[in-house]
């Protein structure tokens, strides 16, 4: 059965982290103020670029690649998902539970293949 | 530790509430101390591997060389880009630092000494080491400038494609394990090797599936020769761009924590862990956290000489490697050792 | 006492940051509350003891269906102003939709509870196997008595993938500059490269 006292730390670490980095970020910029090198200027607070003004919003279309990649990637790792159960499991399902994986696998490797084929995993 | 607090007249309660905490300082200070060594430790090698002679002023050889960078970041000034979503721009290295500290949680420093022995630690470090990708997309988003924005995307789909291998290689490891709890990994690697030898990595099945690990892992934590987001060349600094004082060096604490956190999973998932390399009894009365330690520092070493030693991937051969390479091997190593160990009867009453 | 309040805490903050989703001006926001909700579910998951359906609800959610979110979001750059002007007009319509789906599921609910819809019963929940963890006990039902829908969710992803290639890939093989690994390492010298010994004055003929 689950033993949710071993969760308890994790959520324990969780808040420490969450803490700790938010005071390294904030800390700083207190000092920063306190201290004295806290000087904004309008040059210092553009954004950066090669020496002049931005020609464009920064946050441009990009290329639909990216979604391939990230489609692509939910797919096998659902995949990845039901084969972490299946590797604990395979001294109860046996050669069952081998069989029907190798089959999903097989179904899986056409899609693969597929998307090798029609160079959808070629990045130009 | 409970007990300890225990037996000094306190509640059960309160003292287990003192003794996570304490061991989650535990984990979390040293960490911090053991990368600002690694930094040192890379620069170092890097500087050999060049023929100079890296940071050795600060303290005796440089020793203290990170410390004094930490200071003079942490005295600097913060600078918010004006164009910059503010909130979500300091955010991002938060988040960055949360999620590479948060992976050690589960990591097993010896047969006791495990903060959340949980039955699925294998799966926790990946679902968190997914969550990084978070702090790089939301760095170069908020930031509104070019090359961040380039560079998030960048890291973006160079992450997830390497998780997708990384997800495959675990799946191998854990046929043979038959379980995703950390200790339990380690312990099913007891004798592994003829009796003798506690590793996976002398088994010829799993073998290349270390050395594709060793590489994945290179590339999820963005290390050379896969630094594309952060290639200066063509991307400034990239997602760090626009980053000064603490926020920025958040972002290197936390590379390292992760690269770091790399480490240790090559040396739990291939090298036995907090076991001696050898199963001989003398050697169980070293402390496995010493072994452990000497293993990641190992890999750390390995890490170092290959940023210091091999060119830059391109952006094109890294996805090929990803997706075209590592991706159908993996797949094709969880047949073979799924249909290897079925077929010797390594789960006795299933066949 | 720490469960109950770890309850509340994390439905709490599932349902606020729901809510944000909804409520945020700017679509990357409202994604990043989403992966705040997804987060706390997993939280959520862990508390009912459902461990591993905890860790797969980061791992896919959080780690993949919220990166393409985040990329289509990003990609399509939306206007937010213009997106805004619709809201009013098309306000009354959404009123309407959500009126209908509350009407539905209040009926549905209060059916189910009368006990007066016998549509089909539950096969007896099966006991988890002694001495195994959870995962254990998703894989040993999964793959053999479940074994069947689990190919079809093959089938499925499989479509998924041709489904997205179709509508995404643009054949570019022609145009772009490719590099061929194996024939870049198959090249030898002798390919490239020739030995001559010209005669002084003459030069070499290619």
């Amino acid at each position: 059965m689950v033993d949710l006292s071993q969760y308890l730390p994790i959520l324990i670490f969780l808040v420490i982290a969450l803490g700790l980095s938010t005071l390294f970020v904030f800390l700083p910029m207190a000092t920063a103020r306190l201290t004295g090198v806290y000087n904004p200027t309008a040059e210092k607070l553009s954004e950066y670029e090669c020496g002049f003004p931005a020609f464009e919003d920064a946050r441009s279309q990009f290329d639909v690649k990216f979604y391939l990649v990230a489609i692509s990637f939910i797919i096998f790792d659902l995949e990845a998902a039901f084969l972490f159960p299946w590797a604990v499991s395979l001294g109860v399902t046996g050669w069952v539970g081998w069989t029907g994986m190798m089959i999903f696998l097989g179904i899986l490797a056409i899609g693969l293949a597929y998307e090798w084929k029609i160079g959808a995993l070629d990045w130009d | 530790m409970t007990e300890f607090f225990v037996s000094l007249g306190m509640a059960y309660g309160a003292a287990w509430f003192l003794a996570t905490v304490l061991g989650i300082l535990l984990i979390a200070l040293p960490l911090m101390l053991a990368v600002a060594m690694v930094i040192y430790v890379d620069r170092k090698v890097w500087a050999a591997v060049a023929l100079r002679r890296g940071p050795n002023v600060v303290g005796p050889f440089g020793l203290l060389q990170s410390f004094a960078d930490g200071l003079k970041v942490f005295l600097q000034e913060t600078i918010v880009p004006s164009a910059a979503n503010r909130g979500l721009f300091l955010i991002a290295p938060i988040i960055t630092f949360t999620v590479a500290l948060l992976g050690w949680a589960v990591v097993p420093f010896g047969p006791e000494a495990v903060l959340a022995d949980i039955n699925v630690g294998l799966l926790y470090i990946l679902a968190v080491s997914s969550l990084g990708v978070y702090g790089v997309v939301i760095a170069g988003w908020a930031s509104n400038s070019k090359y961040p924005f380039f560079s998030a995307l960048r890291a973006a789909a160079q992450m997830i494609s390497y998780e997708v291998s990384i997800g495959f290689i675990i799946v191998c490891v854990i046929l043979w394990a038959g379980t995703f709890n950390m200790n339990g990994i380690i312990a099913a690697q007891q004798g592994h090797g003829l009796g003798v030898i506690n590793a996976f990595v002398v088994n010829p099945l799993l073998f290349p599936l270390f050395v594709m690990f060793l590489i994945s892992a290179l590339a999820e934590t963005a290390r050379a020769p896969f630094d594309l987001t952060e290639a200066e060349s063509e991307l400034v600094a990239g997602y760090q761009t626009e980053y000064s004082s603490m926020s920025f060096a958040l972002f290197w604490l936390g590379e390292y924590a992760n690269v770091l956190l790399m480490c240790a999973l090559l040396a739990i998932l291939f090298f036995g862990g907090w076991l001696p390399p050898v199963d001989w009894a003398p050697l169980y009365l070293v402390p496995g956290w010493i072994w452990l330690f000497a293993k990641i520092f190992f890999f750390f070493f390995v890490f170092s000489l290959i940023k210091a030693t091999v060119p830059r991937f391109r952006y094109d051969q890294l996805m090929r490697l990803g997706w075209k390479v590592f991706l159908p091997l993996s797949l094709f190593f969880i047949v073979i050792n799924s249909g290897w160990l079925m077929a010797t009867g390594h789960f006795g009453a299933g066949s | 006492m720490i469960q109950l309040f770890a309850f509340y805490m994390f439905a709490t903050i599932v349902i606020l940051a729901a809510v944000m989703v909804i409520l945020a001006r700017n679509p990357v926001h409202s994604v990043l509350w989403l992966i705040l909700a997804f987060f706390n579910a997993a939280g959520l998951m862990v508390l009912v003891g459902a461990e591993f359906v905890a860790v797969l609800l980061v791992i896919v959610y959080v780690g993949a269906v919220a990166v393409l979110f985040l990329f289509v979001v990003m990609m399509l750059d939306i206007d937010v102003a213009s997106m805004r002007a619709g809201f009013v007009r098309n306000a009354p319509l959404g009123f309407a939709v959500a009126l209908v789906l509350l009407a539905e599921m209040v009926l549905g609910f209060g059916a189910y509870r009368a006990g007066g819809l016998a549509l089909g019963t539950p096969a007896a929940p099966s006991q988890a196997l002694p001495g195994l963890s959870n995962i254990q006990n998703v894989g040993a039902l999964l793959y053999t008595r479940y074994v069947f829908l689990f190919e079809m969710a093959g089938l499925i992803l499989l479509v998924a993938m041709i489904g997205a290639i179709v509508l995404t890939h643009r054949d570019r093989r022609g145009s772009a500059a490719r590099q061929d690994i194996a024939r870049q390492i198959g090249r030898k010298p002798v390919d490239a490269t020739v030995m001559t010994r010209p005669k002084v004055g003459e030069g070499v003929e290619l």
